[in-house]
């Protein structure tokens, strides 16, 4: 519609959308700038934290709580295993299924499909059992008895999770969209498979992976459930969605940390959601093709 | 869809050998590497995907604590378990929360990606600041809701102090618990269907629209007549992605509520966490699991068969 609309009308949707936002920001802004107050200031201002300013919650948090970066880095190494290798089998998976012709392709495909309709705790009970019985592993015998396998130990938090159907989809549907062209002619300049991939296939594939370099990170920054499940007991390989839920529920303690403080509860909170949000806001393009690409491609 | 054609095949009277094979390998090239790619990929999956599901169908015909050597085969008297106290509580509570929760939530996306759909100034800030809740952690903004919650010192409560009006212990009340879940619910997830919904209407032709308003259509009569069926395909996906995660509801329930007062809020995900890593009983949580999978693809059935009934 080439019209602009009434003033009036203008001024009515504005109003809606800026109260639904402030609805939706509230929380956050909220804890952001709780998180600058002391206890004595927060209780003070009952219906929104005066920020008196200080960082001091920051620096209790980033600096003496011991283990802080320890949860950091893990994620980051989360991060980067569950980016290199679900990707690398989703270029791999997506050009078998848009491109080559064999006997089984449907069934094969299907087979991968099919688990995404299957809830995500129907696995992770008997993965947490298959990992904790595995042979010769953290104490175990041959049969998988006498000691606790995989659980608390790293092999748990990266076994799990590296053949990504989600990601498959996504890139076996990118793969029909370009033409094969391009793979023609490079085979006539004598190109190997692996060569098409890497050098012809890969350059063009970068907004599809950024997708997945992004929504991958978000996720494994925000990861809780299944390390909740498979790791509780070992705060030294926690990645940060554990980590820091563990310290807002006071079952970690936090040296430096005095007596009662809300606002550093809200700290915590802060930086858990920071990151993400910033990510969020330099890659917003990518952000939205991901929820996308499912809903209208598919 | 266009594929890279196989060569012509030359029947070779008499080659040496590894010519022989280089030939088959490249006559076969599509089977050959499909097979090289699939093969460990395919066993991995097996591995962590498959045997997993059949594992947990196996467990739940047992009595286990998922360590002793040996379960025990006690037929289908973990699913009976779900037929007894709390259980029929904990399944309708997870309908309850899903249903509502879906619903409310599909309701506001469709409306704000409505609005954002006009040509309006900032609709990309607005489209992001609905968004951003969802990229934020369930587990972490759950565990802050009790900062607002909480009976004593809570924010919620000191405004309240604040006003001179008496407090709420919101912990002892199911209406409270149940009300704070949805919201909460809904503030993190409404997002994705925001920008799903809002791609879809992107669309839609504008010059359909503009003839139905030559037409003398109003605004309603677009949305019902134009825009709903025209949206059908996402509305199709948003709700069966939707029930899918809205079942799915734990941190919320874990880490608020934990499922009281006297398991009014606990549903069934809770539950099977309970089951399996606090109370040791592995048969009766993959019992939970199998529900789980099977309302699941039932949901799913009825929402799709729903959406195509209402196509007539």
């Amino acid at each position: 519609m080439n019209v602009r609309k009434p003033l009036s009308q203008r001024v009515t949707l504005h109003t809606i959308l800026i109260l639904g936002s402030i609805v939706m920001a509230f929380p956050l802004v909220f804890a952001a700038a709780a998180s600058l107050t002391t206890q004595a200031d927060f209780i003070r201002s009952p219906w929104f934290p005066k920020p008196t300013p200080t960082l001091l919650n920051y620096r209790v948090l980033l600096f003496s709580a011991d283990k802080f970066p320890r949860w950091v880095f893990n994620t980051l190494v989360r991060i980067v295993w569950f980016i290199v290798l679900p990707a690398t089998v989703a270029v791999l998976c997506g050009y078998v299924f848009a491109r080559l012709r064999f006997r089984g392709r449907s069934l094969a495909f299907g087979i991968l499909l099919g688990s995404m309709l299957v809830p995500g705790i129907v696995y992770q009970v008997p993965l947490f059992v298959m990992l904790a019985r595995w042979p010769l592993a953290g104490g175990n015998n041959l049969l998988g008895q006498g000691g606790s396998g995989f659980i608390n130990h790293w092999p748990a938090l990266l076994l799990p999770g590296i053949v990504n159907v989600y990601y498959i989809f996504l890139l076996r549907q990118t793969f029909t969209t370009i033409p094969s062209d391009y793979e023609e002619a490079a085979r006539l300049d004598g190109a190997n498979t692996f060569q098409i991939l890497t050098r012809v296939y890969l350059p063009m594939l970068v907004p599809v992976l950024m997708v997945l370099v992004i929504f991958q990170s978000v996720n494994l920054w925000n990861d809780y459930v299944w390390p909740l499940i498979s790791v509780s007991a070992n705060p030294q390989v926690w990645p940060i969605g554990l980590g820091l839920q563990r310290v807002m529920a006071g079952a970690v303690p936090v040296p430096g940390l005095q007596g009662f403080n809300q606002p550093f509860i809200f700290t915590v909170a802060t930086v858990s959601m920071v990151p993400t949000i910033l990510l969020f806001l330099f890659f917003q393009r990518y952000f939205l093709e991901g929820v996308q690409g499912f809903g209208v491609k598919g | 869809m266009k594929t890279v054609s196989a060569p012509p095949v030359v029947r070779p009277t008499s080659l040496p050998a590894p010519i022989r094979w280089a030939q088959m390998r490249y006559r076969h090239r599509h089977a050959f590497e499909a097979w090289i790619i699939l093969t460990p990929i395919l066993l991995y999956y097996l591995i962590f995907a498959i045997i997993p599901v059949i594992a947990n169908v196996a467990i739940s015909f047992t009595r286990w604590n998922g360590i002793s050597a040996a379960p025990v085969w006690i037929g289908l008297s973990n699913y009976a378990r779900y037929l007894k106290p709390p259980y029929p509580l904990i399944v309708l509570n997870t309908t309850f929360f899903a249903v509502t929760i879906l619903l409310v939530q599909t309701l506001i996306a469709f409306f704000i990606a409505l609005l954002l759909n006009e040509k309006l100034a900032g609709r990309g800030a607005y489209r992001a600041l609905w968004y951003i809740p969802t990229l934020t952690s369930a587990a972490i903004m759950a565990q802050l809701v009790n900062v607002f919650t909480a009976p004593y010192g809570g924010v919620i409560n000191n405004i309240l102090q604040s006003m001179g009006r008496p407090l709420v212990i919101f912990t002892i009340s199911g209406f409270w618990m149940r009300s704070v879940i949805i919201v909460f619910s809904i503030w993190r997830g409404v997002g994705g269907p925001v920008v799903l919904f809002l791609a879809a209407l992107q669309g839609i032709n504008p010059e359909i629209q503009e003839a139905a308003m030559v037409d003398g259509a109003g605004g309603w009569a677009r949305i019902r007549s134009i825009t709903l069926p025209l949206l059908r395909p996402m509305m199709v996906f948003v709700l069966v992605t939707g029930v899918i995660g809205a079942f799915q509801i734990f941190e919320a329930v874990q880490l608020i509520s934990k499922g009281g007062p006297f398991n009014q809020t606990n549903v069934m995900l809770n539950q099977i966490y309970n089951d399996a890593f606090v109370n040791s009983n592995f048969g009766v949580a993959t019992a939970g699991a199998t529900i789980m999978g099977l309302i699941l693809l039932a949901a799913s059935y009825v929402v799709l068969r729903s959406m195509r009934e209402e196509q007539g």
